[in-house]
């Protein structure tokens, strides 16, 4: 499902990201990227749904060479992608049923379908009472639910999770870690960073270790 | 479809709203740039009307010697028919003169008491044919006839024509530079605003490109939004104009008969109209753009 190729990413002169990073991730898998802060976790996730180019290197997704594709077709890779963040990017203005109805415009389900799929996933997440609040009047862990509800909106073949748990306490952590596997379950791929080894090590996953932008070393 | 372009309309009549004051001062700043367009545009609209209907009653008057003979009347009629310049000509015997004047001077014919029974002279009334308008052309013409036997004078007042052909030339340049640099003042005022409204925003973007918008539709609602705040501005400048006009041309008609054809050119034409307000609509397009652009390439 992705296919990283000797992978670099440079910024400026000498600040290197990432370092010959070759992975490969099946359909249906789940995969942590453990790493510290700087380790370049965020890069390596930024790269698969093409915030940014590889410096050198070739990345495949779903089969689709990213490093050739053009700018007019970076919004069709992202509709098979779901992306979550350690701040969730909730909009504060609207509820958060309105915050998942937004992806249903972008991604063109119509109204009734749409509203349908917004119930749906509010359930999954554990939420349904909460469709008519405003994000902010929600915990933190209720909030991240809030964005993984949204970035399932689209029915992504691939989930991509950056520090979903940075902003957690350990208890609201382990939730939210039960709910991407769950997603797993269902068939999606997903990959999670995460500086937490511990949470990586319980969940009992493929985990892959980055450091100073290298794969340095891979469970099991 | 539908959905999309509700989505389109509804966001950018939010944004408009929301944008409040800044949204007022696009409008406002639009609609004075098209007042004054729409002002010279009149002026010059009048004054060309104003041309061409003097043009179109333009004679040049060829008055006789009295003491000329029929033979030399013929001959000179068919001199004067030759020339390239002349579309037509008329006759006009002293009697009909003298009955023309009288008429002219309805309810004031003792006027005429004492001037003798024949003291206006026989003359021909020539049209000139188009593109022989020019000074230039009417001078060399008038010196020509004036040299021919039996002519005692010419008379033509196209130098008054000309002279407010250019004025409306001259309006017209005018119009043309200040339009510019209003044009380019009022899209600096739209892309401000849109930019604002684009900040405001700037969260649900970022989901929106994170979840594969095209950035054909996020553009939109900020693209109608600014056409929106140009037709407006636009609409209300026709608005103010129609009123100032009515007021101004009715005032005109009172006060001047030369001006009653002003009056009757009437306000600008539909087609005028509809091209102010979509230029109005380009205008915002344009400054949305420009603000857009510049976010979606950060």
């Amino acid at each position: 499902m992705i296919q990283m190729y000797h992978v670099y990413k440079t910024y400026g002169k000498d600040l290197e990201a990432l370092v010959d990073v070759s992975l490969h991730i099946q359909k249906g898998e789940f995969v942590f990227l453990a790493g510290s802060s700087g380790a370049g976790k965020s890069t390596l996730l930024r790269l698969i749904f093409r915030d940014e180019l590889p410096t050198s290197g070739q990345i495949l997704v779903n089969g689709r060479n990213l490093v050739r594709m053009k700018q007019r077709a970076v919004p069709h890779l992202r509709r098979m992608l779901g992306i979550v963040f350690q701040d969730f990017k909730l909009l504060r203005d609207r509820t958060v049923e309105d915050n998942l109805a937004l992806v249903a415009r972008v991604v063109g389900l119509p109204g009734p379908e749409g509203r349908r799929r917004v119930a749906q996933l509010l359930k999954l997440v554990g939420l349904s009472h909460k469709g008519k609040m405003p994000p902010y009047k929600l915990s933190g862990g209720e909030q991240q639910r809030v964005a993984i509800a949204r970035a399932l909106m689209n029915d992504p073949l691939i989930l991509l999770a950056d520090e979903p748990t940075g902003n957690l306490d350990l208890e609201l952590a382990v939730d939210v870690t039960r709910l991407l596997l769950e997603v797993n379950s269902r068939g999606t791929t997903v990959l999670v960073a995460t500086h937490d080894l511990k949470l990586a090590e319980e969940a009992g996953r493929r985990t892959v270790f980055l450091k100073k932008g290298r794969i340095v070393e891979e469970w099991p | 479809m539908r959905e999309k372009l509700k989505h389109i309309f509804a966001h950018a009549l939010i944004n408009l709203i929301r944008a409040g004051w800044g949204g007022l001062a696009s409008i406002a700043t639009i609609g004075m740039l098209f007042l004054i367009i729409g002002i010279f545009l009149l002026m010059v609209l009048q004054l060309n009307a104003l041309v061409a209907k003097w043009r179109e009653q333009f004679h040049l008057s060829v008055f006789l010697e009295d003491r000329i003979t029929q033979t030399q009347l013929e001959i000179l009629e068919k001199r004067i028919q030759n020339e390239a310049a002349v579309k037509s000509i008329a006759f006009t015997s002293k009697q009909e003169a003298l009955a023309n004047f009288r008429r002219e001077l309805k309810g004031q014919e003792s006027l005429l008491e004492g001037l003798g029974d024949d003291p206006l002279p026989a003359s021909f009334q020539l049209k000139i044919r188009e593109g022989y308008h020019s000074p230039d052309v009417l001078k060399r013409l008038s010196a020509f006839l004036s040299r021919l036997e039996g002519v005692e004078d010419i008379q033509y007042g196209q130098e008054w024509i000309e002279r407010i052909s250019n004025a409306a030339q001259i309006m017209k340049a005018l119009g043309i530079i200040i339009g510019l640099i209003l044009t380019l003042g009022s899209v600096l005022i739209v892309s401000n605003t849109i930019r604002l409204a684009v900040y405001a925003r700037a969260g649900e973007i970022e989901i929106m490109r994170l979840v594969g918008a095209t950035k054909a539709y996020i553009r939109a609602p900020f693209l109608v939004e600014g056409m929106l705040q140009g037709s407006l501005g636009a609409l209300l400048a026709l608005g103010v104009l129609f009123v100032a006009y009515r007021y101004v041309a009715g005032t005109f008609k009172l006060a001047s008969p030369l001006f009653s054809t002003a009056a009757q050119q009437g306000f600008l034409e539909p087609s005028m109209m509809a091209a102010l307000v979509g230029g109005g609509a380009l205008i915002g397009a344009i400054g949305s753009s420009l603000s857009v652009s510049r976010f979606l390439k950060m």
